[in-house]
């Protein structure tokens, strides 16, 4: 289990990282959004070492991060880069060696990731051969070499075609499935909505939401869709604990200030003519999102 | 699971293969050897080759002109001269006019005369000269009653040196500026190569992926020590081929006497190396793009070529100061050693004193990279990078 408490970062006047706390769990794939400048790559580059942290305390499995324990951690910067003029396979050993693998296992394991990413037949070609989206399936594989303990990737998924996201988003689930705590960033909503179970929400440096998806969802508005036969206007004037936020012909979306209200609203609806729907509004993640960084 | 191998020894590793299986270096270090080689060759077949030249005389002439041909073949057996006859001046004159012959020797109311085209070739001058002095000397001589011998008693000036012999002073003058240019351009040619690649892991941000396995010291170490191998074993390529070529020629049989500051010089370069070397690191840790690289590694350039020039031109006094100071001493103590009568403490105390400087440009040289590495926006100076956090 990883965890930020009161992580910050300053360069000169600019708090890049103000404060941050959240945790990573072990198992779980925790998605990591937010904006361009809202400070996810700080933070995850003041995760793996690479950066010096101002304030706060990042901890390992309940104690002290240390070097050594970074040192195992899978890693994916946000930039792109690999030796262009290398042999793809060549490149992978040496980065598996740097971690401690022996050579013959760094290659068998790059061989494998290579493979299951629709890249076995390129390993020895030179890396600037290779396609952006398939330079940066040679950058996952990089991070995942040699059982890493934790994963900590950015913007993984970016560039990727739909294939590759269903094989990315396979190993990082089996990765997690290993019990390792997996962060990642990314600005594709829909998807980390799809295969993230928990999501830390980042904007101007600050964490402004974090939780599961279901638990994001809950916390906002509780809101529901009256769809009538007739003409929903007097939906407007039925003040009693709902507030209309939309109303649009025989459509109204309502906000429920006190709960239980909206069955007030239900009888009141069925006394007036047939009712054709009446459910729950579930937000999608974007709506959340806009909501809490606003 | 095996130990874990020594990160900085993985990092050379792939610094020296990346190198040698990089083509344009291979083709540019192949033909640099092929043109040294050619250079050599050509000297060589330069220096063997017997040289001819056709001396024209009217039937006065004829004996003189024999006598210089004579002359000419005792004093260098790589050089004849040959004379044809000519049935008057005119013929003399237009044969070397046309080209048929190389000089036309004639006697004239003031004296002898050689006459060439667009010139006399100076082998020819001096023989001639000599020739006719001393023809004209023993005429001279023989009308006043005395010998050549006796009128020039007392007249000849030969030279003489204190230390070694004058083609030992010429080779050691070659070698000593021979060492001086490896040095150089080793160190300019690997240092910019070393920076340029630097740059080049900041710039696509693999470095950042190495930091996270790795400490930056032990990517910095195996990266210079890997480039000054390959900057090692090149120079030392170049130099045998030199050092072959010099063997085959007259001056070959001294070679011997300089292999004692030759092996120190090889010392010294390679510690004077590192320290230059670590210290274009930096530079390129400075750098945020290749383009970059050409204004923060500029002092360092500089360096390179007060190093060169010093070494090259210094003498006296100041080649003495010079062959202690770090990195001057890398270069002008072994030339120092090579004119001999150098006492033992001297390279010494000259090779502590670099390697404590290679020492000092490592540590400071760790520091500024460590702290440059991952600061992507623009050019820093190492003022702003030793003011930067980690």
């Amino acid at each position: 289990m990883l965890q930020l408490h009161g992580v910050t970062r300053r360069f000169g006047d600019l708090s890049a990282v103000d404060d941050v706390s959240f945790e990573v769990t072990d198992g779980l794939l925790t998605g990591f959004v937010g904006g361009n400048g809202a400070g996810k790559t700080t933070t995850m580059r003041m995760t793996m070492g690479l950066l010096a942290r101002d304030a706060g305390e990042i901890r390992w499995n309940g104690r002290p991060i240390e070097v050594s324990d970074q040192r195992r951690f899978g890693y994916m910067p946000e930039e792109r880069g690999l030796y262009p003029k290398q042999r793809v396979i060549d490149q992978l050993v040496y980065l598996g060696e740097l971690h401690g693998l022996t050579a013959a296992a760094a290659r068998t394991s790059a061989t494998g990731y290579l493979e299951r990413l629709g890249l076995g037949d390129r390993a020895k070609e030179r890396v600037e051969k290779l396609s952006l989206g398939n330079q940066q399936k040679v950058q996952i594989v990089a991070a995942l070499l040699g059982e890493p303990v934790a994963l900590i990737l950015d913007e993984p998924f970016s560039g990727l075609d739909p294939d590759a996201v269903d094989a990315m988003t396979g190993l990082l689930r089996e990765h997690a499935s290993r019990g390792i705590p997996v962060l990642f960033s990314s600005h594709q909503l829909d998807l980390v909505e799809r295969i993230c179970d928990r999501l830390v929400i980042m904007a101007r440096g600050r964490v402004v939401a974090r939780g599961t998806v279901a638990e994001l969802r809950s916390a906002g508005p509780t809101r529901y869709l009256l769809e009538l036969a007739g003409d929903a206007g007097w939906v407007r004037d039925f003040h009693r604990g709902v507030h209309p936020v939309d109303v649009d012909g025989s459509r109204a979306v309502v906000q429920v200030e006190q709960p239980g209200s909206e069955q007030a609203l239900l009888t009141e609806a069925v006394r007036r003519g047939p009712v054709h729907e009446f459910a729950r509004v579930v937000p999608a993640l974007s709506e959340i999102y806009r909501e809490v960084t606003a | 699971m095996n130990p874990r191998p020594i990160p900085w020894l993985i990092v050379m590793r792939r610094e020296v293969l990346a190198k040698v299986t990089d083509k344009s270096f291979l083709a540019g270090t192949l033909l640099t050897m092929l043109i040294l080689t050619g250079i050599i060759g050509i000297q060589g077949y330069l220096g063997q080759r017997t040289k001819t030249y056709d001396v024209v005389a009217t039937a006065d002439a004829h004996p003189l002109a024999a006598q210089v041909a004579t002359a000419a073949a005792k004093a260098d057996d790589l050089v004849r001269v040959t004379v044809t006859g000519a049935a008057d001046a005119a013929a003399a004159r237009a044969a070397v006019d046309d080209g048929s012959a190389d000089a036309w020797l004639h006697h004239e109311p003031s004296g002898w005369v050689l006459t060439g085209r667009t010139g006399v070739p100076a082998v020819l001058t001096s023989t001639a000269a000599d020739v006719v002095r001393t023809s004209a000397l023993t005429a001279n001589a023989t009308a006043v009653g005395a010998t050549v011998a006796a009128l020039e008693k007392g007249a000849a000036l030969t030279t003489d040196q204190l230390v070694g012999d004058p083609e030992r002073s010429n080779l050691n003058k070659g070698i000593g500026f021979g060492m001086a240019f490896l040095f150089y351009i080793a160190v300019l040619m690997f240092g910019i190569t070393l920076a340029n690649s630097v740059v080049e892991e900041k710039q696509s941000r693999i470095v950042e992926i190495i930091a996270s396995a790795i400490p930056v010291r032990q990517l910095l170490i195996g990266k210079v020590l890997g480039n000054a191998l390959i900057a090692f074993v090149q120079m030392a390529a170049y130099a045998a081929i030199a050092l072959v070529g010099i063997s085959f020629t007259p001056i070959g049989r001294l070679l011997p006497s300089v292999t004692g500051p030759v092996l120190w010089f090889v010392l010294f370069f390679a510690v004077g190396f590192l320290a230059i070397a670590c210290l274009y690191a930096v530079a390129g840790a400075l750098a945020s793009r290749t383009e970059d690289v050409q204004s923060t590694s500029m002092p360092l350039t500089m360096l390179v070529l007060a190093v060169f020039f010093g070494s090259a031109f210094a003498s006296g006094t100041l080649e003495t100061i010079g062959s202690f100071i770090p990195p001057f001493s890398a270069v002008m103590m072994p030339i120092r050693m090579l004119d001999g009568g150098i006492p033992w403490w001297q390279p010494v105390v000259a090779l502590a004193g670099l390697l404590g400087f290679a020492f000092a440009t490592i540590v400071f040289g760790e520091k500024v990279y460590r702290r440059a590495l991952l600061q992507t926006r623009g050019r820093l100076s190492v003022r702003q990078a030793l003011a930067a956090a980690e």
